[in-house]
């Protein structure tokens, strides 16, 4: 009676999706503002080779910020 | 052709309570964008009121849980919905004029369940929608919020940490342009499909719609329409307290709290959770703060809107009670909602009027 009550695999999941992509979207955008930070502090210091790996990091993450906002939208559009 | 009079009324009255409800919640979508100055007022609440409005279109399940699973719609008149709603607004303007976030979702679940127990007594409540749908979720999810934000901004602080501040500053400023969007198309998408359940509830009581029918179209249009000019309209006294007086918070701060937040609207609202946007912003932003630092939080003010949260169920329970219970002063008829619009006009103009008396108490410029 209680578990029918509580709705836990749902309550479950829904605490699992908002972990997964709050901390997530969080690290991925902070490790952007980190390859862009590395990728100017690089350049300065005339070091392209490591600079344009650090901008290539900053890239892919805002990439996977912006994958993980239009597949949460289409899931959310799909129920 | 008595109850078609009354649905109309409903349906008005529903989509005042949605203006409302934008008026007073999403300043706390705008306030945490505002506070870290990532955008100006005028802009974030703009940009706000255009997701709000796209919001109301991307699901349906929110409205599901408040027309089928919350009380029983067969017992349901649009009387009793229309006390409800009332009981939700009065309760809504009673915060908005002591500038407390307290949850307007809760207030119109609350006047509805109150107006539907005075009507029908205690039989009428479906438990598992309730507590399972409604109640269990209010608590967890701003504790998620809370949870979320803090491990965010420690992640954050420790990913960045050996950046020039300039540009970390800089880029969670632009990261709030998308985290504040989020949450506003998360609010949106939740608070407006509380109105399309209620005007589907009443629907479905007038025998206009079956009981299993989903929202019209022309209701998700209605709802998305009142709760973006709601949004456009107000809601500075609020603002001050979610983004300035909660804690203070950098631009990394309000990126976690506005990501915490959205994550956990969103994913609630695809389950069918109707939650309270304003618990889960609220537990965003006080992760945040004590993710940096327990102390940054200031707690007193976070226990003033705890308490507001307490008291809104059983507050709007109660008005929308006692309003059922006037209407039938004046029979089943027409004549008590329409005499309860009338009064509830009245007061709702003499209150603004009186705050424009007074004047604005929080400066539009002042972030």
């Amino acid at each position: 009676m209680i578990a029918t009550i509580v709705q836990g695999k749902d309550l479950w999941q829904t605490v699992v999706a908002s972990v997964v992509a709050g901390v997530g979207v969080t690290f991925a955008f902070s490790l952007a503002i980190w390859g862009f930070g590395q990728f100017i502090e690089l350049s300065r210091n005339e070091r392209p080779a490591a600079a344009a790996v650090a901008a290539g990091a900053g890239i892919l993450a805002i990439a996977a910020v912006a994958a993980a906002v239009v597949i949460g939208i289409i899931v959310m559009t799909h129920k | 052709m008595s109850s078609d009079v009354i649905l109309v009324i409903v349906v008005g009255t529903a989509l005042a309570f949605d203006f409302t409800n934008g008026f007073h919640d999403t300043a706390n979508v705008v306030a945490t964008s505002i506070s870290t100055g990532a955008a100006r007022p005028s802009v974030a609440i703009g940009f706000a009121s255009l997701l709000n409005f796209a919001g109301a279109f991307i699901s349906i399940s929110v409205a599901a849980t408040v027309a089928k699973d919350v009380v029983d719609a067969e017992v349901i008149t649009p009387t009793i919905v229309f006390a409800g709603l009332i009981g939700a607004i009065a309760w809504n303007l009673i915060t908005w004029w002591f500038g407390l976030p307290s949850s307007s979702s809760h207030a119109l679940i609350g006047g509805v369940v109150g107006s539907a127990v005075a009507a029908a007594g205690f039989d009428v409540i479906l438990a598992e929608g309730l507590v399972g749908k409604v109640l269990i979720p209010a608590v967890v999810a701003p504790i998620v919020a809370l949870i979320v934000a803090a491990l965010a901004i420690g992640i954050s602080y420790r990913v960045v940490g050996k950046q020039r501040p300039g540009i970390v500053t800089r880029g969670y400023r632009w990261g709030q342009i998308l985290s504040g969007g989020l949450l506003a198309l998360a609010h949106g998408t939740n608070d407006a499909q509380k109105t399309m359940g209620v005007i589907t509830l009443a629907l479905i009581a007038n025998g206009t719609l079956g009981p299993e029918a989903d929202p019209p179209t022309w209701v998700i249009v209605a709802s998305a329409t009142a709760i973006a000019l709601g949004t456009y309209s107000g809601g500075w006294r609020i603002i001050k307290t979610t983004g300035t007086r909660i804690i203070k918070m950098d631009a990394a701060q309000g990126f976690s709290a506005q990501g915490a937040g959205a994550a956990v609207i969103l994913a609630s609202t695809h389950f069918g959770f109707p939650l309270s946007t304003t618990h889960v912003i609220n537990g965003g932003v006080m992760g945040a703060g004590a993710g940096k630092r327990l102390s940054a939080v200031r707690w007193g003010v976070a226990g003033n809107i705890v308490v507001a949260w307490l008291l809104t169920l059983p507050a709007a329970a109660l008005i929308g009670a006692l309003t059922y219970g006037f209407t039938r002063i004046f029979g089943t008829g027409v004549l008590g909602p329409v005499l309860v619009t009338l009064m509830a006009l009245s007061l709702i103009a003499a209150a603004f009027a009186r705050r424009a008396q007074r004047g604005s108490p929080v400066p539009a410029a002042g972030g």
